[in-house]
């Protein structure tokens, strides 16, 4: 190596106070999630469980929680199978109107949250549907749509179609070799796709916020409580989402690496 | 047969399998384009056409063209003040994720062994991946009058009594806006300094270019494209938010999404609300159209 320079230890910690800046706020939540007392200053006052506690029994969080898995699931479904097949349309054969359509499955990532959920609210408003859980899901589908075909495309780009016409040229009719080549071969992509969709929606506010009927997602009552007053119970539920994503981000980094090799 | 007729069948075949082939890809590309159509393409034409129409009271329609939904947004100078704060604190909270964000991603991108290269991405996707309303809530325990700062900087003896102008301020959301949107800069600015070789770094140093120098004429240059945009993706959604400024900005920080929702939910004039939102789009629209031609810039 060469010789060190001073600024590049002076990059170096700026580096840290980045990285510090960035986690030590997740930290605080996760600390006090565990603090005996309400408090959310030091002196810390020892560990207890009862926040957590707060959060399992309380009917609020429970239903807003299978509401949330509920809408995310039905958006996974959906969204894995639509977009599945939207990629393999997009990049199998190029035919007249292919770029408008890809542009047209992406662009609604380029929107803004407020104008996507306003532009719902008011159709929903103006055609009389009610607003529910239904609703939401509408707007996650829109939203999460073109990361997922992001995710796809991108594989389906670099897949050796010859394994395919290998299948076929050995008896195997499209659908078997759809099942036994194709998807096999594309799986740890259509699993991390389906896991970054799931992570979105689980995760969504603004969209939600102008589609939701009476029942409540677990994002916005996370932002309803937190609106009203300090409730340390929200330091345990955030607790439990960041573990969900690091559960996700760890699972989806696994798959890649297994892409890789 | 003879060559021509042959010719022609297989002529004809051919086309009969492009016509199937264009079928099966239709097929399979029409549900999503359906579900985009359905859930987007037709909420947001409706949209447009709404903010050409008039309003009649609490969520009613009137079928006569106007432009008035748009001129009194324009002329109205609450909005006007509100709209200007919402871009200002946007743009401001872009500029400083860019900024902050290049140092470091230059120090990931050439300063570190390979190994902890991925292990510091590492830590910058799972920052950008924890939730965002989570980190928004942190802030809130954080600047709150009975926060951590507060509190060390009466233990500390700095203070007598908690600052209250911590929270529920513009700083409150400024500071939530870019710990959010950081990580975002920062990894598309290490994307495209990957493709510097650092080569031309060190045959810039050789030749005796200053750090800066070496910066602004190479490194700028070739990462504009990142730059640009990080900077328009964090100032689009940043001053469309409307989570943030509710909840750490107070009533000191009305934002413009705070002021559509205000007409869609409490006035019920939903034509007034989608004139607002198109003019927002139009200037989301008109600020990346202006920032992607920065990406041909070569350089001071």
């Amino acid at each position: 190596m060469t010789h060190r320079r001073p600024h590049v230890s002076g990059l170096a910690v700026y580096t840290v106070l980045l990285f510090l800046f960035l986690f030590a706020p997740i930290a605080f939540v996760v600390l006090f999630s565990f603090n005996k007392t309400a408090g959310l200053t030091f002196p810390f006052h020892g560990f207890s469980l009862r926040w957590y506690r707060a959060v399992f029994s309380s009917p609020t969080y429970r239903e807003s929680i299978v509401a949330s898995l509920r809408v995310a699931l039905i958006t996974v479904v959906v969204v894995v199978v639509v977009g599945t097949l939207a990629g393999i349309g997009l990049t199998r054969h190029a035919f007249r109107g292919s770029g408008a359509a890809r542009g047209l499955l992406l662009f609604p990532a380029a929107l803004p949250g407020l104008f996507v959920g306003i532009a719902l609210l008011s159709f929903f408003v103006q055609t009389k549907v009610t607003l529910s859980l239904w609703t939401v899901t509408a707007g996650h589908l829109v939203y999460v749509l073109p990361y997922f075909v992001l995710v796809v495309t991108s594989r389906l780009q670099r897949f050796d179609y010859l394994l395919e016409e290998a299948a076929r040229d050995l008896g195997a009719g499209p659908w078997t070799t759809f099942r036994r080549v194709t998807l096999p071969l594309i799986a740890p992509s259509l699993i991390a796709g389906a896991l970054v969709v799931f992570s979105l929606s689980w995760d969504e506010v603004f969209i939600t916020f102008f589609t939701i009927g009476a029942q409540n997602t677990l994002p916005l009552v996370i932002y309803s409580t937190v609106k009203q007053s300090v409730d340390p119970s929200v330091n345990a539920i955030s607790t439990l989402l960041l573990a969900g994503s690091l559960v996700f981000i760890f699972s989806v980094r696994r798959l890649v690496v297994d892409l890789q090799q | 047969m003879t060559a021509a007729a042959v010719a022609g069948q297989i002529g004809s075949i051919n086309v009969r399998v492009r016509r199937r082939r264009r079928l099966v890809v239709a097929g399979l590309v029409a549900p999503a384009l359906l579900v985009v159509c359905g859930a987007l393409l037709v909420p947001a034409l409706n949209l447009i056409v709404q903010s050409f129409l008039e309003s009649s009271g609490y969520g009613g329609v009137v079928y006569h063209f106007t432009l008035s939904n748009y001129l009194d947004a324009i002329r109205d100078p609450t909005y006007r003040k509100v709209a200007w704060h919402s871009f200002g604190l946007g743009a401001l909270a872009a500029l400083i994720c860019v900024v902050a964000g290049y140092p470091a991603a230059y120090f990931i991108t050439f300063r570190l062994h390979h190994r902890w290269r991925n292990l510091a991405l590492f830590l910058v996707v799972i920052s950008l991946f924890t939730s965002y309303l989570v980190r928004l809530y942190a802030w809130y325990t954080i600047l709150g009058g009975n926060g951590i700062v507060n509190t060390a900087l009466i233990h500390l003896g700095v203070v007598k009594h908690p600052l209250l102008f911590l929270l529920f301020s513009r700083w409150a959301v400024l500071i939530a806006f870019v710990n959010v949107f950081l990580p975002f800069s920062v990894l598309m600015l290490t994307s495209a300094m990957q493709n510097i070789r650092p080569e031309l770094l060190e045959n810039a140093r050789d030749l005796g270019a200053s750090p800066l120098r070496t910066f602004s004429r190479i490194v700028l240059p070739l990462t504009m494209t990142g730059a640009v945009g990080a900077f328009t993706y964090t100032f689009i959604l940043t001053s469309g938010d409307y989570i943030t400024p509710s909840l750490l900005g107070g009533t000191s920080s009305t934002s413009l999404a705070n002021i559509v929702s205000d007409e869609f939910v409490a006035l019920g004039n939903r034509q007034a609300g989608a004139a607002i939102s198109c003019v927002m789009l139009l200037i989301f629209f008109t600020v990346y159209l202006s920032l992607s031609r920065l990406e041909r810039w070569k350089g001071i």
